[in-house]
């Protein structure tokens, strides 16, 4: 599923709500059958280890190194201090298992280099990684391909597309570029200044619909959902 | 309709150059005074003639017997101001580390925006790291010197109080200004709220905390040296016993090799610094 829409439609914001990152104004959200807010902080980082999530802007640490980062996909199922040995002393399984998904996104080679000294289109696809280490049921990604050029963010979203298929994940991906969502998603939900405007395939969208998307935004905001 | 120019950066100024001509105005300086006398130009002749030829040998005969040689009394000299610094710089990241991560208010808050609670936690701990770092190590050495008498763990004890409240100032202040993202990516991810502050913001400001280190080590060495002159036995002992005996070219050594020590230190911690923070 993609959601499109405007800078400021709320489109980063209901995907953070959606990972229990946002507090609820009105509303409920149900994982399964139980309401998030009445989850105690131990069950909200199960469901969130059970979510992968792709930050804009990758959520890598720097100074640390591609295993080490993709490692961090698996925090949510550790401890603290195994948090530590795990970046510390990584086993050879860990390596093993980080290596392979490192290999699916096609980096096999980088395991050991510094985060910072990536481009950005490796670093997007370390983040894939960790997704991918993570073993999650669903996958959120926030503007995934906003800082990519065209022909690089169709194959991130083909990557997305295939990885998902293969490994049974929901997805459900933030864009801001029509054609790419036409192309890559079979359902969509338009979001401006917060509010559903259309929920169903990119087929069945009127171009009218489309245009009352994106026509020029007026009144307030969403406070929090600047970078949405 | 143009709007007014702001001011009060000039205004800031202006007040600033009268703070300091007040201070100079109420300090009544006797500029007369500076004006040296005949012996005192002689002196100073003779201090300055000495920078030229300092000294391969101790400028004194007759010293007692078992005196070590002056290469070696140098050299132990040397050590000892270094090992002075290193252990008092290790003892100050022991306690200015812990104090650091208590002076981020992200280490106190719920989430990643600070709340009262935080703000109240972080200032507590600032307040102890200013109290630490607002006395000189000389001055802290005195009040040990007081406490303890003659001992060389007070250099220790000097140097790792001041500078244990300047490095938990400087962290905390790094680990406040690390972007909110990563922490929040994290949390995302499903790391306790410890997990994501100690990866996503502890972790990223390490290179940059690395590099400061480096930097008051040299800061150390300095510190060293100079509580020599209260008794301790380095290298500004040497400076002081030989400056009041008069042998200047002793002196000149000395100095010149704390010079050296410090340009070789930051030599070495410039490339470090370039290393981690690069």
């Amino acid at each position: 599923m993609a959601l499109i829409g405007p800078s400021g439609a709320g489109k980063t914001t209901l995907l953070r709500a959606l990972a229990g990152g946002v507090p609820l104004k009105s509303g409920t959200l149900l994982h399964g059958e139980q309401d998030f807010a009445t989850r105690s902080a131990r069950e909200v980082r199960e469901v969130r280890a059970a979510l992968g999530f792709i930050h804009q802007d990758h959520g890598l640490v720097p100074a640390l190194s591609v295993l080490q980062n993709i490692s961090f996909g698996r925090l949510g199922s550790r401890g603290f201090l195994g948090a530590l040995r795990m970046l510390a002393w990584p086993s050879r399984e860990e390596q093993r298992n980080v290596l392979a998904a490192l290999e699916r996104v096609g980096l096999g080679s980088k395991l050991f280099a510094r985060v910072e000294n990536l481009s950005g289109g490796e670093a997007q696809r370390v983040a894939i990684a960790r997704a991918l280490h993570q073993l999650p049921c669903a996958l959120l990604c926030d503007e995934p391909v906003s800082s990519v050029d065209p022909e690089r963010a169709r194959s991130v979203l083909g990557l997305l597309g295939s990885l998902a298929g293969e490994q049974g994940w929901s997805q459900v991906c933030s864009l801001h570029d029509v054609e790419l969502a036409v192309d890559h998603f079979d359902r969509w939900i338009g979001l401006r200044e917060g509010r559903v405007l259309f929920d169903g395939s990119p087929t069945e969208t009127s171009q009218v619909e489309l245009d009352e998307l994106f026509a020029a935004t007026k009144g307030p905001r969403l406070g929090n959902a600047s970078k949405a | 309709m143009s709007e007014r120019p702001d001011r009060r950066g000039s205004r800031a100024l202006l007040l600033t150059a009268l703070l300091i001509a007040l201070a100079f105005w109420s300090l009544e300086l006797p500029w007369s005074g500076l004006k040296p006398n005949a012996g005192g130009l002689k002196l100073l002749a003779e201090f300055l003639s000495s920078a030229l030829h300092p000294a391969l040998d101790y400028q004194t005969t007759g010293l007692p017997a078992g005196t070590p040689p002056f290469a070696l009394a140098l050299v132990t000299s040397l050590l000892r101001t270094l090992a002075f610094a290193a252990a008092g710089l290790a003892l100050s990241l022991v306690l200015g580390l812990p104090l650091g991560l208590a002076c981020s208010e992200h280490l106190w808050s719920g989430s990643t925006h600070p709340g009262r609670a935080a703000r109240l936690g972080a200032g507590s701990a600032r307040l102890i790291a200013a109290l630490l770092r607002s006395v000189h190590e000389l001055l802290w050495a005195v009040l040990f010197l007081a406490a303890l008498g003659l001992v060389p763990a007070l250099s220790v004890l000097a140097i790792a109080m001041t500078y244990a409240g300047t490095l938990a100032k400087l962290f905390g202040e790094l680990l406040d200004e690390q972007t909110e993202q990563r922490e929040d990516a994290l949390q995302l991810l499903g790391a306790t709220r410890l997990g994501a502050f100690g990866f996503g913001r502890v972790i990223p400001a390490l290179p940059a905390l690395l590099a400061y280190t480096f930097y008051r080590f040299e800061c150390a060495v300095r510190s060293a040296a100079v509580l020599g002159f209260i008794g301790l036995p380095t290298l500004g002992l040497r400076v002081k016993l030989a400056f009041e005996n008069r042998h200047f070219e002793e002196v000149w050594t000395y100095l010149y090799v704390l010079v050296a020590l410090v340009v070789a230190l930051e030599l070495w911690s410039a490339r470090l610094r370039q290393r981690f923070v690069a």
